[in-house]
């Protein structure tokens, strides 16, 4: 708002700006009380003109959404056959029926999954508002926002491309969550009974929902490291200490559970004021622990996800203080068991607890460290931060005796009460082979029990269904105990943003055929076989010279294993976006920095204007930029809807064997030539740009698959020759390795000669020629016939 | 296609490093000072195709664990081969033979250091003529134009010194030629459409004293690539007429530009950076930028991470630069052209470069002319313009020569701050239009104050 002073008669109100002008003469003309009111006054310094598509609507981009699902044609896969969402209902959708509403089964799972992507994108805006509101509370409306200092020019890629914003300061973000949170009031209201019946529409607001998610994601995580002043954009930032093993469990432990970080960094710093940061050992589980660690390097990070319960059962947490998303139900009722108080300090996860924000500390932390109350509900971060201090540090001796497991003896005691009655291993998620482990170990062979621990996404519902009572988790934490003491791992600390600089470095080694792409391992850690596989997806890309990038519990995970050499992936690999470099941009939120990074390239190479301008972006996305996203343990709603995020900007996924629980994959057809046909803007013909990206949204069944799944994923139609030949070469060399002899679809991915690598071209040729292939030429691809470049008279 | 050879050979080993433990011997190296390779086009009459021999001992009469002198000759031969080439298809060597699983290269020339690894070893991979063959392999399928290659491998210590001193004469006498050779002196210049994949417009025209801006390429690599694959996206550019000698413009370079541009780009001189510059993809190396209040360039690479002299960064900067447009004060360039006699030419060379960081004029600092070096600033000297203003009056840099002619004429009048200025604002009030023409608001002091942001339109 202006404020005129000097100028009598001057009004202001809150809703623009009022001039009044008691008199105002001229030569030509007198005016009395001349009154201007200006709605607002925008204080543009952004020269970039606006774009054609600012705040999209749900449909202002469905043209686009419906380009890519005609490529990609939804294959569903009804994880649930029946619809009950209605009293109506249930309706059963199979064989063509269709439920009371007239709903059928391709709009109903579509449905479903646009109810999950909403709810991720609510999660993540949600988790941005109240971080926004906290931090502005804090640190003020105008703390400057601060990414990458001057290595990063396009600082908010997703609020420039959606919002067609430029935001500067805390406050800035307040219009784009305003925005947010509209859409997805509007995204969940599409899925009440009798709005859409046509699948195609459900789809195209699963991307909307996506869309959104990564600008909720962009304005937690530029928040929070402008505030919290997290690594910015540091290819070098802290490695941090990482595993079960790596805790002082002399010290008293305090554990944070979640993902909204103000608590946990309140607590650092009640540690720092008090100088007993080196009294107390501060660790995390989920992105908590993430974002801890950027805010102090000395926190320390337990694991993923799944390390929830193992770690509660080692007894080791003196006081678990939880905030919000991906926290166990029960937590509160293991925490009592090992008889460690829990601190809850969400508005969205209360645990049924008092709340006792407005108590005196010194009586909330006496109730808790007597046990006269199990947990508090405090909204206040700062006394979060003190209670939970002073409470660990005074329960920590008197809880000595509850941080140890069952000792073996017991264990095998325990064991005796299995009859075999394998209900557990019904009730495993992964069908691990649980009951003979128990029965083994009954026995006093541990040996079993030891192997589930590698595999156990520690779910607990094995324990559930038991009959007998046998705490089955237990019993495989208690086996694996030699192991779970060796885990002590690093991870690189989350850098948070792409730097512009780094982006323009590979630009050449990327057109050279240097870097044969981009992988970004996300999501949770809900993976078949622990965390080794991650590791190992990880590194073999890294290995391969590709440039990988890690978020969340993947990120926590590709940290958890050691080479020959006793190397973990941080350890062998940059941090730096290069080939070969492993970038761990840090929790979930930051996720938006791996998309942005995809948008800032259209920026960086082809002076692409950002604002406003969606379609075009994704679609130079999509032709051009070599990226594949993999959540191989996928598991949440957020997991659904930062993937559609991925999906409307044209980059392809892939998800372990259960993501095919999220109803619907989007697969391409290579054999359908017809599909795969593009505009090339120099000529303005539709010419085939060949099968790539062949899939959107894949479910590989093994690692093996996914592997070769995303060699090949990384393809695109603007390739150059040198580019697509290291492509092949590593899709040629991964095939041949993990499936065996040549891929059946040669033919369709050499466009040239020279595409073909150079060690690999008698072998190639003999197919080519078998097929009756002919060379083509590479396009300079879109898929808008608006971009088809119209020449220029000289 | 090396059926014969015990390891695998592919593209996907040539980033293996082998560590000291797992290396069965080593050629070359630090510890080593007699070690080269080199590749030497003949006639045909003097190669015996396929031929492979070996001057001392071979792979499996190594002592494992030790280090050896090594020389590599490539010889080859063919009707379209050039002695301009030798360089850029020696460089193959490092490529070719690092695709050899368990052999590890590294370096070029008199600096290699190869490595075979105990794992390879075992697996039977013991004799130079297994790597000789995957190298002649390699380089007849990849480079078409080598119709005949015979490789001799040397490791015996008392043979090898006549041949590494013939080669070290011949690097000298070719890096003579390439620093020697100039624009005028060719017929054919090249292009390159490899970065048109990310920035459809940009086109790159690499000269002998104009490297390609990622500094990847030179002429003689544009040469060799335009011979393999006329039809690749490196081609021969037919010079021309020059148009203009002082600013690099010449014919045929603007038709080509012109076509691979669609028409966006219709005139390109090559060593300015004002009219009708070069083009910027968006991996430049550099950046030479325009300091209008001292009428000189300053040169920001990408690695330097401050604020330029000019109050911006290599980011900031780099974003008015790039998307494969002419950008008139901003430019885009390599390092090697630095080094070029025809760098920033028609603007007056490194008489017009007022700045740069200090790292890169330590490295350039043999190609800056003699008595402007100490007239450049860095970071070290000044932090902006009117520091950098003082610097370069201080030390008499050729810019201040420009300024005499143009001193400002007394001082600047002390403008009343304008608020709000308009040519019209026209103004609708019960019926009538009124239109203040011209109109011109004025205030002691401003106070902006952020409000929260309207609710944005739509959804």
């Amino acid at each position: 708002m202006y404020c005129l002073s000097g100028l009598g008669g001057i009004k202001l109100r809150r809703d623009g700006v009022n001039l009044k002008i008691k008199e105002l003469k001229s030569d030509i003309a007198h005016f009395r009380d001349l009154s201007i009111t200006i709605g607002a006054i925008a204080r543009e310094t952004w020269v970039e003109p606006m774009g054609p598509t600012p705040f999209p609507s749900l449909t202002t981009l469905r043209s686009w959404d419906r380009k890519l699902l005609e490529r990609y044609k939804p294959f569903y896969l009804p994880f649930c056959d029946l619809c009950c969402l209605c009293t109506y209902g249930k309706c059963d959708l199979t064989g063509n029926k269709r439920g009371a509403c007239g709903i059928g089964m391709a709009a109903q799972q579509s449905r479903t999954v646009l109810l999950a992507a909403s709810i991720g994108a609510s999660t993540h805006t949600a988790h941005a508002r109240e971080l926004v509101t906290h931090l502005i509370g804090k640190y003020g409306r105008d703390l400057p926002l601060n990414v990458g200092g001057l290595n990063v020019e396009v600082e908010a890629p997703h609020m420039r491309l959606v919002c067609g914003m430029k935001p500067e300061k805390l406050s800035d973000l307040e219009e784009a969550l305003d925005y947010c949170e509209k859409q997805v009031t509007q995204l969940l209201a599409v899925t009440h009974t009798g709005q859409e019946g046509n699948n195609l529409d459900f789809e195209s607001k699963v991307f909307h929902a996506g869309m959104i998610d990564h600008v909720g994601m962009e304005i937690a995580d530029l928040a929070q490291i402008s505030a919290f002043d997290f690594p910015k954009a540091d290819p070098e930032s802290s490695l941090i200490d990482l595993g079960l093993g790596s805790v002082n469990i002399n010290k008293p432990v305090i554990l944070v559970i979640g993902h909204n970080v103000p608590p946990a960094a309140e607590i650092i710093d009640y540690l720092r004021e008090q100088d007993l940061t080196t009294e107390a050992e501060v660790t995390g589980i989920c992105c908590t622990a993430m974002d801890m660690t950027r805010y102090s390097a000395k926190a320390k990070i337990v694991g993923p996800i799944s390390w929830q319960l193992r770690y509660i059962r080692s007894g080791v947490p003196d006081v678990i203080v939880i905030d919000e998303q991906c926290i166990r139900a029960d937590t509160l009722q293991e925490a009592m068991q090992i008889k460690a108080p829990v601190i809850a300090t969400s508005e969205k996860n209360c645990c049924g607890l008092p709340d006792r924000t407005l108590d005196d500390p010194d009586d909330i932390v006496a109730d808790l460290v007597s046990g006269k109350s199990s947990g508090a509900l405090i909204f206040d971060p700062v006394k979060v931060g003190e209670v939970t201090v002073r409470t660990a540090i005074a329960i920590a001796p008197k809880r000595k005796k509850h941080k140890v497991l069952p000792s073996v003896d017991e264990l095998i005691r325990i064991a005796k009460k299995c009859t075999l009655c394998t209900l557990c291993r019904r009730a495993c998620p992964n069908d691990l082979p649980v009951s003979y482990a128990v029965k083994a170990a009954a026995q006093g062979n541990l040996n079993g029990l030891d192997e589930l621990y590698d595999d156990c996404v520690g779910c607990g519902r094995c324990e559930s269904a038991c009959p007998q009572k046998i705490p089955v988790h237990s019993l495989i934490v208690t086996a694996a105990e030699k192991k779970t003491a060796e885990e002590t791992f690093c991870i690189r600390s989350g850098r948070g943003a792409i730097q512009d600089i780094e982006i323009r470095k590979v630009g050449g080694p990327i057109v050279l055929g240097e870097i044969p792409g981009i992988v970004a391992f996300v999501g949770c850690a809900n993976y078949p076989k622990g965390s080794r596989e991650v590791a190992e997806l990880c590194m073999e890309f890294a290995k391969r010279r590709y440039i990988v990038c890690t978020s969340g519990c993947a990120a926590m995970s590709a940290g958890m294993y050691r080479n020959d050499e006793g190397k973990t992936a941080y350890e062998m690999y940059s941090g730096s976006f290069e080939a070969g470099g492993i970038v761990n941009v840090g929790s979930c939120v930051s996720n938006a920095h791996i998309s942005g990074a995809a948008i800032k390239i259209a920026s960086i190479f082809a002076k692409k204007p950002l604002r406003g301008n969606y379609e075009e972006i994704a679609d130079y996305v999509y032709n051009r930029v070599g990226a594949v996203g993999v959540a191989w343990g996928a598991m949440s709603q957020k997991a659904a809807s930062i993937a559609a995020g991925f999906w409307r900007l044209g980059i392809p996924v892939v998800v372990g064997p259960h993501g095919t629980k999220y109803r619907r994959m989007l697969l391409g057809r290579s054999d359908k030539e017809q599909d795969w046909y593009v505009y090339d803007t120099r000529t303005g013909k539709k010419v085939y740009g060949g099968p790539v990206p062949e899939h959107l949204f894949f479910a590989a069944e093994t690692k093996e698959e996914a592997m070769v799944m995303i060699a090949k994923l990384t393809m695109r139609p603007n390739d150059t020759s040198k580019g697509r030949a290291i492509k092949l070469t590593n899709y040629i060399d991964l095939h041949r390795r993990l499936i065996g002899g040549m891929p059946p679809d040669m033919h369709l991915l050499v466009r040239k000669m020279a595409d073909i690598p150079l060690t690999m071209k008698e072998d190639i040729e003999k197919i080519l020629q078998h097929m009756k292939w002919t060379e083509h030429e590479i396009p300079d691809p879109t898929l808008l016939s608006r971009m088809i470049h119209t020449p220029k008279e000289a | 296609m090396f059926e014969n050879i015990p390891v695998e050979v592919g593209l996907i080993h040539e980033g293996e490093r082998i560590r000291k433990n797992d290396m069965h011997v080593e050629l070359g190296g630090p510890s080593i000072r007699e070690k080269f390779e080199i590749v030497r086009v003949r006639k045909d009459d003097d190669i015996t195709d396929g031929s492979i021999d070996i001057i001392g001992p071979d792979i499996n009469d190594l002592n494992e664990g030790k280090s050896y002198p090594v020389g590599i000759i490539v010889e080859i031969s063919g009707p379209k081969l050039e002695k301009d080439l030798e360089g850029v298809i020696e460089r193959r060597i490092h490529e070719y033979s690092n695709y050899i699983e368990g052999f590890m290269h590294l370096n070029q020339r008199y600096d290699i250091w190869i490595r075979l690894s105990k794992k390879s070893f075992k697996k039977g991979l013991n004799s130079f003529t297994q790597i000789g063959k995957v190298m002649q392999e390699l380089f007849k399928n990849e480079l078409p134009f080598i119709e005949k290659i015979q490789i001799t491998f040397i490791t015996d210590p008392e043979k090898i010194h006549p041949f590494y001193t013939e080669a070290f004469a011949i690097y000298d006498e070719r890096d003579a030629r390439a620093r020697g050779l100039s624009d005028e002196d060719v017929d054919t210049f090249y292009g390159c459409a490899l970065c048109q994949s990310f920035a459809p417009t940009h086109v790159c025209v690499i000269t002998p004293q104009r490297y390609a801006n990622c500094g990847a390429i030179s002429w003689f690599d544009g040469r060799a690539a335009a011979g393999i694959d006329p039809k690749g996206p490196i081609y021969a550019i037919k010079k021309g007429e020059c148009l203009d000698s002082e600013k690099g413009e010449y014919s045929g370079v603007n038709e080509s530009a012109k076509i691979r541009s669609m028409g966006e780009v219709s005139r390109v001189q090559l060593y300015s950076g004002f009219g009708y510059p070069h083009t910027s993809c968006g991996c430049f190396e550099g950046i030479a930028f325009y300091i209008p209040e001292v009428e000189g360039f300053g040169i920001v690479l990408r690695g330097f991470r401050d604020k330029t002299v000019n109050g911006l960064g290599f980011s900031t900067m780099a974003d008015s630069t790039a998307g494969g447009r002419q950008v008139e004060g901003f430019h885009g360039i390599s390092i090697e052209y630095m080094r070029s006699r025809k760098f920033m030419h028609a603007d007056g060379g490194y008489d017009r470069v007022v700045w740069m960081p200090l790292e890169i004029k330590e490295k350039i600092k043999s190609f800056i002319p003699e008595g402007v070096y100490e007239k450049i600033a860095t970071e070290k000297d000044v932090s902006n313009i009117p520091e950098l203003k003082e610097f370069l009056v201080a030390h008499q840099h050729p810019v201040t020569r420009l300024w005499e002619s143009v001193e400002p004429s007394g001082k600047t009048h002390a403008h009343q701050m304008s608020v709000f200025s308009c040519e019209d604002i026209p103004i609708t009030a019960g019926g009538f239009r009124i239109i203040l023409k011209n109109a011109r608001i004025t205030a002691e002091k401003i106070i902006i104050q952020p409000v929260k942001p309207q609710q944005p339109p739509g959804g």
